[in-house]
């Protein structure tokens, strides 16, 4: 159990932003922005973060998610909360079906390579769905008015607020226990070990293929799950143009550099930082935000070159709090 | 019993015939030394024996099963480890986790709480017990060096391959090493092949039989003093002896 005590923080960021979000009224909308943005970093961390290849193709995995529900939700609408449990199915499916594509050819490649191929792989796929007209082409996939019209006004309602969030939240949770076990079992040793050195980890005698494809998996459930919810169920939508719109996986990757690639802290500190900085920003200096963010991104990573988290560890090492911080 | 069998194995890079047609053996047990001037193919042969490179030509045997296609990370937990003749700690994790990571996917196929245990015998052993939570990078050359070596101990093995261990250490250093391996060679029975350029007196301290390599080939073999002594070996390291005559003083 020991090991799993740097849960305690992570849990306690969550309780206490939905707290604030459930408690204080007009608050629960951001709240979810700023959980959205942990989600991703939290997903993408046990793929970037453990193994240390960048994937700018990211966002494909959660795009595959939203239209594993849309799909499911637009063709078996009749299945009621069925639909929506068939929905999570299919964008594990979708993704993992998405892994296996690209895991088998990108993952052979280091570095840039892999970089330069993922990005391949997203627009790839966006120009083929919208290209080959797949589930309504550039059309996109509108839900709204099937469900209100197959469950009423009330439940639709209930589905894209309620049960989105609900989702939202029990997945990110999940995400990070998920983390924590990842980094405590001999998977997060292997990946450690091929992160620093992958020819001297091959000696070592790991198989570093096989670790590397159970990232790429974790990180793209995870991430597919998070699309199902925050933007299918959530918006009730899907347009191939918003859902392969790479800036979502240059913001996670953001996010994760930003808080400390491989701990498990660190995207949840700046998922928070990035959402609520992303969110008032864009009130208070409208169109400007951007213009105020580079900067502020810069100084951070400058300073922190292992990002925030990995900063503050190196100054508690040998104290008591250190197991606390991961 | 015949540990590691290397049959005719030969690597080429493009020209450069860097191992060239080489056969050795080693039992189980036993302490080899090999040794070879710079380029003569000493590191190509660790990096064929673990297999980072597929030879061209020959096999490659261990306990009587062919490996020669076996990719690195599936020799390893068959019972072979190495060290780097420039060390490649995995820089971000502790001393101890490198050292646990060896336990955990080398023979030894220890789970994350054995092999920390483990991690903390071997570091001891070596000597860098105060060490263990520092990080790797931050460590000296020696310091590596050593890790690495508690780090190819963890993983139990049945051949352990140093690769310049001792190269860049002072005598008294070279000294503790040369009883420490002789030390866990007998306790735990592993044969240790160890490759030096220059350290003849390491290898003489160490070694049961030597292999001497020359530009890629096997020159001799056999006995450590009496290899040490041949005539063609000193000619390999220091040149042809020339009497000239009539000449004096």
């Amino acid at each position: 159990m020991r090991r799993y005590k740097p849960l305690l923080p992570v849990f306690a960021i969550y309780v206490i932003l939905l707290i604030i979000g459930a408690t204080t009224p007009g608050l629960w909308q951001p709240i979810m922005f700023i959980m959205f943005y942990i989600g991703i970093g939290v997903a993408l961390n046990n793929f970037l973060g453990l193994t240390g290849y960048v994937d700018f193709g990211y966002v494909a995995f959660l795009a595959m998610g939203a239209y594993g529900m849309a799909v499911a939700l637009n063709y078996f609408t009749e299945l009621g909360f069925g639909a929506v449990a068939l929905g999570f199915f299919l964008a594990l499916l979708f993704s993992a079906l998405l892994c296996i594509a690209v895991g088998g050819v990108a993952l052979r490649l280091r570095g840039a390579y892999f970089a330069i191929a993922t990005i391949g792989v997203n627009e790839g796929l966006r120009y083929l769905i919208e290209g080959a007209r797949i589930w309504g082409g550039s059309e996109g996939i509108v839900l709204s008015g099937k469900l209100r019209k197959a469950f009423g006004p009330d439940f639709a309602n209930y589905l894209s607020t309620f049960v989105a969030d609900v989702c939202l939240i029990i997945v990110i949770f999940v995400a990070s226990v998920i983390t924590i076990y990842l980094i405590n079992s001999r998977v997060g040793y292997a990946l450690l070990a091929l992160r620093e050195d992958e020819d001297a980890a091959k000696v070592v005698g790991i198989n570093v293929t096989k670790y590397k494809l159970i990232a790429f998996f974790t990180s793209a459930a995870i991430g597919s799950l998070i699309g199902a919810s925050a933007w299918t169920l959530k918006l009730t939508y899907v347009f191939p143009e918003d859902v392969f719109f790479i800036h979502y996986t240059v913001e996670a990757i953001v996010i994760v550099m930003l808080g400390g690639a491989g701990t498990l802290l660190g995207p949840v500190i700046s998922g928070l930082i990035y959402g609520a900085l992303k969110y008032y920003l864009s009130v208070i200096l409208p169109g400007f935000q951007l213009l105020a963010f580079a900067p502020l991104l810069i100084i951070i990573v400058v300073a922190f070159p292992d990002g925030i988290v990995g900063y503050v560890r190196k100054k508690l090492r040998g104290k008591s709090l250190f197991e606390y911080i991961r | 019993m015949v540990l590691l069998r290397l049959e005719g194995v030969t690597k080429r890079f493009g020209g450069l015939v860097a191992v060239d047609h080489v056969d050795l053996e080693v039992n189980e047990g036993e302490a080899v030394g090999i040794v070879g001037p710079n380029g003569s193919g000493k590191t190509t042969l660790y990096n064929i024996i673990s297999g980072v490179y597929l030879p061209d030509e020959g096999k490659v045997f261990f306990e009587g099963n062919d490996i020669t296609k076996l990719p690195p990370h599936e020799r390893t937990p068959l019972g072979l480890a190495r060290t780097f003749q420039i060390p490649r700690p995995f820089g971000a994790a502790s001393v101890k986790e490198n050292v646990a990571i060896g336990a955990m996917f080398g023979r030894a196929k220890a789970n994350v709480d054995e092999a920390m245990k483990m991690a903390d015998e071997y570091l001891e052993l070596v000597g860098m017990y105060e060490l263990v939570n520092k990080e790797a990078k931050l460590l000296t050359p020696l310091e590596k060096k050593l890790m690495e070596l508690a780090r190819a101990l963890a993983m139990k093995p049945k051949l352990l391959l140093l690769d310049e261990l001792m190269a860049g250490m002072n005598p008294n250093d070279i000294n503790r090493i040369i009883e420490l391996v002789k030390k866990i060679k007998v306790k735990e029975n592993i044969a240790v092949v160890s490759m030096v350029e220059h350290l003849m007196h390491a290898i003489t301290q160490f070694a049961e039989r030597v292999v001497v390599m020359h530009q890629g080939k096997k020159l001799i073999e056999g006995p450590t003093m009496e290899v040490l002594n041949d005539p063609k070996v000193i000619e390999v390291y220091l040149g042809k002896k020339m009497v000239i005559e009539g000449y004096e003083g």
